[in-house]
């Protein structure tokens, strides 16, 4: 009976992490703007995961858990490639679309060129952030930082891409329309 | 609170709902009457909307490609969908204006000369988005009074109109009978006024579900067939009006 559970529980946990895939393949897609280096960093990270399934003691707390694997691995690769003071390789690709989307890729293209631009461990933050939609404590779970220090690199971020892309809006965007009213 | 003590660090909490309520409080009244601050805590909000909205579609991973080979349509529709909700959130950047009166929403006559101003002069029915996705008091408040005053006034200007009133994130408990203090309010709306739709978002029922374990159950009235991440781009590539609650 007790093999049983321990099938199941297994099973449960591996479509856990199924589910997590894609999210965690953006995430460090975000991070590395390479499609290949992101499918690797989550093949190991979920393998990681299946190996250390029994270490997960709360299930509630799987996101942080899997996040924090992701976030090793992708800091062990850096510390390999010696490129942890600051990861410059990264070209966003080119995707494909029809002309009618376009003007839409070009404004997504601006912005993960802005996000490239930040220092990594903002960019880890702020994507971890407002992208995950984690918590600051959270987010220091997983980066194993003080929440004082995610929260000056948020804000540090945040502060950087405001500037970097206070012109949109003004360009080919007329047709669009949005208010606020709060 | 005196504006100046309101820092950049403070509007990040205030954006992220990490302050305490009252400071949540102060700040919300402090908005009401400094327009340089609704501004820079719109900016932080569009910074924040378009970093999620830039990596919501990314290249797909070996592991995707495999299993989205029939449906590469559906995968181009739903990121240009993103991609236009971005667009809208960066226009906000320029066209978010309030009246020098403006107290706790837009005046429908605002409301009414803004929608004149910029949707297309076909003389058509005027298609409005007003897109709730808080269930806090005070937006929501805000949001139905809105509402209310947009449909009165095109009423009274005897122009068509469609409202459609798209509810996402906690926004959908507002629709939840048992639940929200608004459900009376909500379905005199729908009853009085045949041009009102509302909609919940579907992955955020099933978010909801997933949490609490039990059914979300939701107004009689209520389409809950899609997201509001294809409900809302949808409309505005219909060059629909979109008001953000």
């Amino acid at each position: 009976m007790k093999v049983v559970k321990n099938l199941v529980a297994s099973f449960t946990l591996k479509s856990e992490f199924a589910a997590r895939r894609n999210k965690l393949y953006r995430i460090a897609y975000s991070w590395c703007h390479d499609s290949a280096l992101s499918d690797d960093l989550v093949q190991e990270t979920i393998y990681k995961a299946i190996k250390n399934a029994a270490k997960l003691r709360d299930i509630e707390t799987i996101d942080t858990w899997l996040y924090r694997i992701l976030y090793n691995c992708w800091q062990d690769y850096l510390r390999v490639k010696n490129r942890n003071v600051e990861f410059t390789e990264m070209h966003d690709e080119e995707q494909s679309g029809s002309s009618e989307s376009y003007q839409q890729s070009q404004i997504v293209k601006r912005v993960r060129a802005s996000v490239e631009k930040l220092p990594l461990p903002l960019r880890e933050v702020v994507t971890l952030a407002d992208f995950a939609g984690f918590s600051y404590a959270q987010i220091a779970e997983i980066t194993d930082v003080p929440i004082g220090t995610v929260m000056s690199r948020l804000f540090r971020a945040r502060k950087n891409l405001k500037q970097q892309l206070l012109e949109f809006g003004s360009d080919d965007l007329s047709e669009f329309k949005l208010r606020r009213i709060k | 609170m005196d504006i100046k003590d309101i820092t950049e660090d403070k509007l990040n909490l205030f954006i992220d709902e990490q302050l305490d309520t009252d400071e949540m409080n102060e700040i919300r009244e402090a908005l009401l009457d400094d327009k340089d601050l609704r501004e820079r805590v719109c900016q932080l909000k569009a910074v924040r909307e378009l970093i999620g909205y830039a990596y919501s579609e990314v290249p797909p991973s070996r592991h995707e490609d495999q299993n989205k080979k029939h449906s590469g349509l559906l995968f181009g529709r739903a990121a240009a969908a993103s991609v236009m909700l971005v667009v809208g959130v960066a226009l906000g950047w320029s066209t978010y204006e309030y009246s020098p009166n403006a107290t706790r929403s837009i005046s429908a006559e605002n409301t009414f000369q803004y929608v004149a101003n910029h949707v297309k002069a076909d003389r058509g029915t005027r298609k409005i988005i007003l897109h709730i996705d808080s269930s806090d008091l005070q937006v929501v408040n805000a949001a139905l009074n809105e509402a209310d005053q947009l449909l009165a006034t095109y009423r009274k200007a005897n122009a068509p109109i469609e409202l459609d009133i798209i509810t996402n994130k906690s926004g959908i408990d507002i629709l939840r009978p048992g639940v929200s203090p608004y459900i009376s309010r909500i379905k005199e709306l729908i009853d009085n006024n045949d041009e009102v739709a509302i909609y919940a978002c579907n992955r955020s029922i099933a978010k909801a579900l997933k949490k609490e374990g039990v059914e979300i159950v939701l107004m009689p009235e209520v389409t809950k067939d899609k997201s509001a991440r294809e409900l809302i781009p949808q409309r505005l590539e219909k060059g629909w009006v979109y008001i953000k609650a």
